[in-house]
């Protein structure tokens, strides 16, 4: 479904991804690993068109993404919990996850279960939905920021370190909401720079390392495969 | 409901005015709708998305020459026609020049909007024959719904018919607005100001979120102008010059940025407070700039939030 082809961005005159290519299929949960500044985060933005391809192309069902302006790309279907997973702080919980159901519009009866759904991942969510955005403690904004993007009923959904800066007590909880989220058949795109968070049910693992993939295959592959071993030393 | 309640209480106020103070006060309070009117439209871009203009006095003159050019130039006194000609020429003036100024937020965004309103001043000053120039257009009494009000003197008019024309007009224009703070749209203009990448990555055309708020904050100025002109009697060109601008955004601070009630808190605080300030001291200015100072440091919520917070306290 989704297909990054040969992709390159330059940041300020700096290359940060070259020849990037990636696929994401029906239902996958792909992990894209890599140390802090290897290009996780700029390859997840460029997905979302907020960074301009220098060459290559993304692609969803086919159709190119590259050029498309961020609304246009979360209307397609792809959602994105950005690593800093600050929610509106004007805005209520309960209005934070609204917030797809008012951009991808649907029937009332379904627009109401795409946020049941949201609310199902993370039932603790119900218990402050009236409560501001800026209320909230680190795991609880993770937890409306990924809902957030649920509520757009998106096919893929990209999460950028889902994990990181929270408290070892929330993590199973995060943890869990994944799994749920897979389980609906939802295809993810998860980046991790910690290789103790990526969960045991990936269905695919990239290594990225100074812009570049290093290594793609299953999570039993890459823990056998000296050089992502040795890269794997080096993160947290 | 608390909205609701809020809104009938500021229209039972209003409504009461003219029977409680005499003309003088009645009069002035026509100005204060004109600016609450303005203003509402000014806070959905300024309070609630968060983009500064320094220019939107253009607008509140575009309402004002719109309604003394069609009454004195064209001989349309119909008052509904010239708040439509203003609403529409406020609109595309709005609508062009949103286009450019929106590229840009922060202080481009606000030196533009002032760029564009020292234009538009110097075109009222420079165009004699359509503007009147320096001293511009007189207004005369427009009809409202098809009746002239002859009879009436000016005072009369003002605070008869014309009062509770503009009160009908304020009420309607607050209902409105409060409809769209409430909408996904007024919700996605805020969530904008919050952050605008992450809006983005949930769909919201940002930039047309802006541009529609920006059109619409122009024509409630528009309205505004159309009011306050015919309550003045006049258009000139003082009402688009930036201090104008400056003395709008100072009402929303006053009366408190974001909140649905706060240009009208504003409009009310400002306007008494200029005429007390003006009848007793020849240092007027320097008094509001202090109170300016002093409302931003230890009310950033303005008039309403220290209100608020009094009827919060009293509640514990």
């Amino acid at each position: 479904m989704l297909s990054v082809e040969g992709l390159s961005v330059d940041i300020a005159g700096t290359s940060i991804l070259r020849d990037i290519t990636l696929d994401v299929n029906e239902g996958e949960i792909v992990c894209l690993v890599g140390r802090n500044g290897a290009g996780k985060t700029t390859l997840l933005r460029a997905i979302m068109g907020q960074l301009a391809a220098r060459a290559g192309a993304v692609k969803w069902r086919g159709a190119a993404l590259t050029g498309l302006p961020p609304h246009l790309v979360a209307r397609r279907g792809i959602g994105f919990s950005p690593e800093e997973s600050e929610v509106f702080a004007s805005l209520s919980v309960a209005q934070n996850i609204a917030f797809g159901t008012w951009t991808r519009p649907a029937p009332a009866a379904r627009a109401q279960a795409r946020v049941a759904f949201a609310y199902e991942v993370f039932p603790k969510l119900t218990t402050y939905m009236a409560r501001g955005g800026a209320e909230l403690s680190g795991g609880e904004r993770k937890m409306v920021s990924i809902a957030r993007a649920l509520a757009l009923d998106p096919e893929l959904l990209l999460l950028d370190e889902p994990f990181e800066g929270l408290s070892p007590a929330i993590i199973p909880t995060i943890a869990a909401g994944i799994a749920s989220i897979r389980a609906s058949g939802k295809a993810i795109l998860m980046a991790e720079s910690n290789v103790q968070h990526i969960p045991d049910y990936v269905s695919r693992i990239c290594v990225i390392e100074r812009g570049e993939i290093i290594f793609r295959g299953s999570l039993a592959e890459a823990r056998a495969d000296p050089l992502v071993r040795q890269v794997a030393s080096g993160l947290a | 409901m608390k909205t609701t309640l809020a809104f009938l209480a500021v229209l039972a106020a209003f409504a009461a005015a003219p029977f409680a103070l005499g003309p003088y006060y009645t009069t002035l309070i026509i100005p204060i709708l004109a600016y609450a009117i303005a203003l509402i439209g000014l806070n959905l871009l300024f309070g609630y998305g968060g983009l500064l203009s320094f220019g939107h006095a253009m607008f509140l003159a575009i309402g004002a020459y719109a309604s003394a050019v069609m009454g004195a130039k064209l001989g349309v006194r119909s008052f509904e026609a010239q708040l439509i000609v203003a609403m529409l020429a406020s609109g595309t003036v709005a609508g062009l020049i949103g286009l450019l100024c929106l590229r840009y937020t922060t202080i481009f965004f606000s030196m533009l909007t002032l760029a564009f309103g020292m234009i538009f001043h110097s075109f009222l000053f420079k165009f004699y024959d359509l503007t009147g120039g320096e001293s511009g257009i007189s207004v005369p009494r427009p009809s409202l719904f098809g009746a002239s009000h002859a009879g009436l003197s000016k005072t009369a008019f003002l605070v008869g018919p014309f009062y509770w024309y503009a009160l009908g007009l304020f009420a309607v224009m607050f209902l409105v607005m409060a409809l769209v703070v409430a909408s996904p749209f007024g919700l996605a203009l805020k969530a904008a100001r919050d952050n605008e990448r992450k809006t983005a990555f949930l769909g919201v055309p940002v930039f047309w979120v802006r541009y529609v708020a920006f059109v619409l904050s122009g024509i409630y100025c528009a309205v505004g102008g159309a009011v306050l002109a015919v309550s003045i009697g006049a258009a000139d060109p003082e009402l688009s010059f930036w201090t104008q601008s400056g003395n709008m955004i100072f009402i929303i601070i006053l009366g408190g940025l974001g909140q649905l009630f706060g240009p009208v808190v504003g409009a009310v605080s400002f306007t008494l407070l200029q005429d007390a300030l003006m009848a007793n001291t020849q240092y007027w200015r320097f008094a509001l700039g202090a109170i300016l100072a002093l409302i931003i440091i230890f009310a950033p919520r303005g008039i309403l939030g220290l209100i608020t917070r009094a009827l919060d306290w009293r509640r514990r």
